[in-house]
């Protein structure tokens, strides 16, 4: 297993370039992307719609082969990982959340929490000992018995972030985990793999058009029609957050693409 | 109801099997003598005379003959008629009368018959009512238990009774041949093949074995038939209601895919549904059976049924193994489902 140091890449895309369909009937969904995700760092893939972001998403995750371009995964490429490989890595490094939470809805709070854990060869009861210590660190030990109807959305989406890491995932993926929640479990979702890409070095790639994130990533990266049109860090610019979000929020609901690249 | 199904044709072929032969397995004579080439009494004729018995009682080696006479009858009763397998002895012998009686007694005059309890139960003949026989009206002084061989049912009349019937005295289908104390069957089975012309000789056990492959080769392939479009019906429903499962629970199989499961363990998943389903069934099958069975008994007397563990585990078993066929044929199913399908 290939560990991941402080700021070492953990995801690396080369020119990569998905067409879904055939023939006449071809759909580029994301064309020449180049773009690398270092663990300690959340990036934001930031577009409207049909933008690619969850593509990307997937191209990110090995669940589909890129039509071109290169995409390495834990510095292998992806190509080079045999199925049974990748179901290992998906069990054991990376880690997913979705919009709308996709726990087991015949599995409680912590039987959804303990299922990765087996996926990961864990025995049942380290598993479950395992599950309740981190939904301890959660503070939802009251939902332990719980099953998903009986949970609100920012419960829901604790749980699902909860079972994203009980791996300890070196890679999070995150689709759109805000869109289904109100604006303050929106952000303590946001807040919690913030914290988790800081406080464990692990590298978190959220994809969103909520543009409320924007303050919490080390990186944008804004996608339209499958490019990423423009690219915001941190790092160079001490993040003018607010100006940002104004002009994210101008451009996405003109439907223009900016046409600056920060 | 499939289950019901299969353990109620197991029961009524354990009860068939055994009320087929039990005529033969309690009457513990040491050797059946039929006619050459005849091998068994439920499906072949044979047909010995008077003289055949006098040439076996000459053996001495021979303690006693006795003599009886099989044949399809049908008795009346005012416009119902019914075929019985009438049997003629002689109530003077230990062997041929009816291994055991329920009610009343063995018959003792001409006059006399004893009914099976499954037939006089349908038929609503009674200990003390009349019977008619080919013309003769026959008085029914007993009822008789293990005679029920499910298409019909034995009835028991003297030797001489029998013969009346048909027509041809001195004739009969059999002799039940009693060896005396300490003599050696086998040397007895060979005089007996040396001395009377026209006989085949068979021990008893070899005789009932006789007759057991006779009753399976008549009723085996119909229950075969029956439980093999059970065992195919059940383990279609048994596919449709884990496949109809896995497209309910679509988004869960696809979510467990994407977040790192194996196909063994979704594998194992619909193996364990399919065996929660089954012992579900299997256990409201139970529950049901043997109100049904009593009740199907009640409707049908002639239907006989005998139920064993062994035959409730025998039918488990073959649950089991449906379960793991349609646990293998929804598995298809698991393929179609994709990782993309759980992303926004």
């Amino acid at each position: 297993m290939t560990g991941t140091g402080m700021g070492s890449t953990v995801v690396r895309l080369d020119e990569v370039s998905k067409i879904f369909g055939s023939n006449g009937n071809r759909t580029a969904a994301v064309r020449d992307i180049s773009l690398e995700a270092s663990s300690g760092e959340l990036v934001l893939l930031l577009g409207p719609s049909g933008s690619g972001k969850t593509t990307l998403l997937t191209l990110i995750a090995g669940l589909v082969e890129p039509t071109s371009g290169a995409v390495s995964l834990f510095g292998r490429n992806i190509e080079d990982y045999t199925p049974k490989e990748l179901q290992r890595l998906r069990a054991m490094r990376i880690g997913f959340v979705f919009q709308t939470f996709h726990l087991i809805d015949s599995l409680n709070v912590t039987e959804n929490v303990v299922l990765v854990l087996r996926f990961a060869g864990k025995t049942r009861t380290e598993a479950k000992r395992h599950a309740k210590d981190l939904l301890g660190q959660f503070h939802i030990e009251h939902l332990f018995r719980k099953f998903p109807a009986n949970l609100s959305q920012g419960e829901k989406q604790r749980v699902a972030v909860a079972r994203a890491i009980a791996n300890g995932a070196e890679l999070i993926i995150a689709d759109e985990p805000t869109a289904s929640l109100e604006t303050k479990q929106g952000f303590d979702i946001i807040r919690l793999l913030h914290e988790y890409a800081k406080e464990r070095n692990r590298c978190v790639i959220v994809a969103s058009h909520d543009l409320r994130i924007v303050e919490f990533a080390d990186r944008v990266l804004r996608l339209e029609d499958g490019v990423i049109t423009k690219t915001q860090s941190r790092t160079f610019n001490a993040f003018p957050a607010h100006l940002s979000i104004q002009e994210d929020i101008s451009v996405l609901s003109s439907g223009k693409s900016p046409d600056t690249v920060i | 109801m499939c289950i019901v199904l299969m353990l109620f044709l197991l029961s009524v072929y354990r009860g068939v099997a055994d009320g087929s032969v039990e005529y033969i397995r309690q009457n513990k004579t040491d050797l059946w003598i039929l006619q050459r080439n005849a091998t068994n009494i439920l499906r072949g004729s044979s047909v010995l005379f008077a003289s055949h018995g006098k040439q076996i009682q000459k053996i001495p080696r021979v303690q006693s003959v006795s003599p009886v006479l099989l044949l399809l009858s049908a008795v009346k009763k005012g416009d119902q008629a019914a075929t019985v397998f009438l049997t003629g002895y002689d109530p003077t012998s230990r062997f041929g009368g009816p291994p055991e009686l329920a009610e009343g007694r063995s018959v003792k005059t001409d006059q006399e018959i004893v009914l099976d309890q499954a037939f006089a139960k349908k038929y609503h003949f009674k200990v003390g009512d009349w019977a008619q026989i080919q013309g003769d009206t026959l008085r029914i002084v007993g009822i008789s238990k293990r005679t029920n061989a499910f298409v019909t049912q034995y009835a028991f009349v003297t030797l001489h009774c029998a013969q009346s019937l048909i027509g041809f005295p001195g004739i009969v289908t059999c002799y039940l041949v009693k060896v005396k104390e300490g003599e050696d069957r086998q040397i007895v089975s060979r005089q007996i093949q040396k001395k009377v012309s026209g006989v085949e000789v068979y021990d008893h056990q070899t005789f009932l074995q006789n007759n057991i492959r006779e009753m399976q080769s008549g009723f085996l392939p119909f229950i075969y038939t029956v439980a093999a479009i059970g065992v195919i019906v059940l383990t279609a429903i048994l596919s449709l209601l884990l496949s109809i499962n896995i497209l309910e629970r679509r988004k869960d199989f696809a979510v467990m895919k994407t977040i790192g499961s194996t196909n063994g363990f979704l594998s194992k998943l619909i193996i364990q549904q399919a065996l929660l389903i089954s012992s579900a069934g299997f256990g409201v099958a139970l529950v049901l059976f043997f109100p049904l069975v009593a009740l199907i008994e009640k409707i049908s007397p002639e239907v006989s049924s005998q139920s064993s563990p062994e035959q409730i585990f025998v039918v488990l078993l073959g649950l089991g193994g449906m379960s793991l066929i349609s646990s293998f044929v929804s598995m298809q199913r698991l393929r179609r489902i994709y990782t993309l399908e759980v992303f926004s």
